[in-house]
C-alpha cells in the first residue's frame, strides 16, 4: 500500500533548522502539507484546532517538551489516536522506554538520514 | 588555668561550707560570694585572652599568606577576561555555525527547486550553488580555532581550580548535599539528558529492535 503523503504533518522542534530539514525531507517524500510548531504548548494549541494525520516531535524543548506533549495527546480523547514520532537526540535507554511507554509509534535519534525518517513513517502507517 | 583558679575555687568552697542557712545569708554574703567568683573567673578568663591572642595572630598570617597566594593565581583575570571571552567566542560558534547552516540549506533548496529541463540553465545554476555550499564549510576552520581558545580557557581555569584547592587545603573537606535547583528537577523529571557521547547513547537499530 502506498504511504499516503495527503496528510497533513505536524512538525514540533524549537530548533528552526531542524525544522527546515525534516520540512525538505517529508517533502522529497511527497509530504506538502507540513506545519509547525517550537514547542509542545503550541503544538497542543494547533492540534486542538486542526485534526493531523501525523506528529514529529523533538524531546527537549521549552516550555512544554515532546515527552510532555506526547503523554497530554494520549490522554485526550480527541487526540489520542494520533500517529506520534519522536525525533530527538535524548538516546538514554530511559528516554526510548518512557517514550514508548507513553504511547510513541516510533522513536528516531538524532542525527538521522532521509531514509530513516522514511522508513519509519511508513511503519507507523503499516506499509 | 586549673592552677591559677584552685585557690579562688577553695574560697567559694569554704564559703558555702560555712552552713549559712538561707535566713542567715546577708547582701554582703552574696557580695562576697560574687567577688569570689569574679576572681575566679577573671583568672580564667586572662589565660585564655593569651590563648585567642596567639590562635588569632596565627589566623591573621595564614589569611595574608592565603590573600598572597590567591592573588599569584591571577582570579580576577578569569573573571574579568578569559571567561567572559570565551563566552563571546561561543556565541560566535553558534552564529557562525547557523549562518553556513542558513546558507548550505538555502543553497539545496534552490537546487531543489529548479528547472531540470533547461540542462545549461540548471548546470549553471546547480555550479554556482555548489561554490556557495564549499565557500560556507569554511566555517569549520574557525569555529575549530574559536573552540581550540575555548578549550585552553577551560583547561587553564581547571588548573587554577586545582591549584586553588590544594592551597586552601579543602581536599578533605566533603561537599556540602545541594539543593536540586527547580531546573535540575525538571530536568531529571522529565529526563532531558541531552546528546550523548559517541557509542553511549542506544543506536537506532537497538531503537528499531525495541519497536
Amino acid at each position: 500500500m502506498a504511504l499516503d503523503t495527503s496528510i497533513p504533518v505536524l512538525v514540533v522542534d524549537d530548533y528552526k533548522t531542524m525544522i527546515r530539514i525534516i520540512r525538505n525531507l517529508l517533502k522529497q517524500l511527497g509530504f506538502e502539507d507540513v506545519d509547525e510548531a517550537a514547542d509542545g504548548t503550541e503544538a497542543l494549541g494547533k492540534m486542538k484546532e486542526r485534526r493531523y494525520g501525523l506528529v514529529i516531535s523533538d524531546w527537549n524543548m521549552e516550555p512544554m517538551t515532546g515527552y510532555e506533549l506526547l503523554k497530554q495527546v494520549r490522554s485526550d480523547s480527541s487526540l489520542s489516536k494520533t500517529p506520534f514520532i519522536m525525533v530527538t537526540a535524548e538516546s538514554k535507554t530511559e528516554n526510548v522506554i518512557a517514550a514508548k511507554k507513553a504511547g510513541v509509534n516510533n522513536y528516531i535519534v538524532k542525527p538521522f538520514n532521509a531514509p530513516t525518517l522514511k522508513s519509519k513513517i511508513e511503519a507507523v502507517f503499516g506499509d | 588555668m586549673s592552677d591559677m583558679s584552685s585557690e579562688h575555687v577553695a574560697k567559694i568552697i569554704d564559703f558555702l561550707r560555712n552552713g549559712r542557712k538561707a535566713e542567715d545569708v546577708s547582701l554582703e554574703d552574696v557580695m562576697r560570694l560574687a567577688e569570689l567568683m569574679a576572681e575566679s573567673f577573671q583568672s580564667f578568663f586572662k589565660t585564655m585572652d593569651l590563648a585567642i591572642y596567639t590562635e588569632l595572630g596565627e589566623m591573621a598570617r595564614e589569611i595574608a599568606n592565603m590573600k598572597e597566594e590567591l592573588a599569584l593565581l591571577r582570579l580576577s583575570d578569569m573573571r574579568d577576561e578569559h571567561i567572559p571571552t570565551a563566552g563571546r567566542e561561543l556565541d560566535a560558534i553558534v552564529e557562525a555555525t547557523e549562518e553556513a547552516t542558513n546558507t548550505i540549506m538555502s543553497a539545496a533548496e534552490e537546487i531543489m527547486a529548479a528547472d531540470a529541463a533547461d540542462t545549461d540553465a540548471y548546470q549553471a545554476l546547480v555550479g554556482e550553488k555548489v561554490i556557495d555550499i564549499f565557500q560556507a564549510c569554511s566555517f569549520q576552520d574557525i569555529t575549530g580555532q574559536r573552540i581550540s581558545k575555548v578549550v585552553s580557557t577551560l583547561n587553564a581555569l581547571d588548573k587554577r581550580i586545582t591549584t586553588l584547592v590544594e592551597k586552601l587545603k579543602i581536599l578533605r573537606i566533603t561537599d556540602a548535599a545541594g539543593n536540586e535547583t527547580e531546573a535540575e528537577k525538571r530536568a531529571r523529571e522529565l529526563m532531558l539528558n541531552g546528546p550523548q557521547f559517541k557509542g553511549e547513547g542506544v543506536s537506532q537499530d537497538d531503537i528499531d529492535a525495541f519497536f
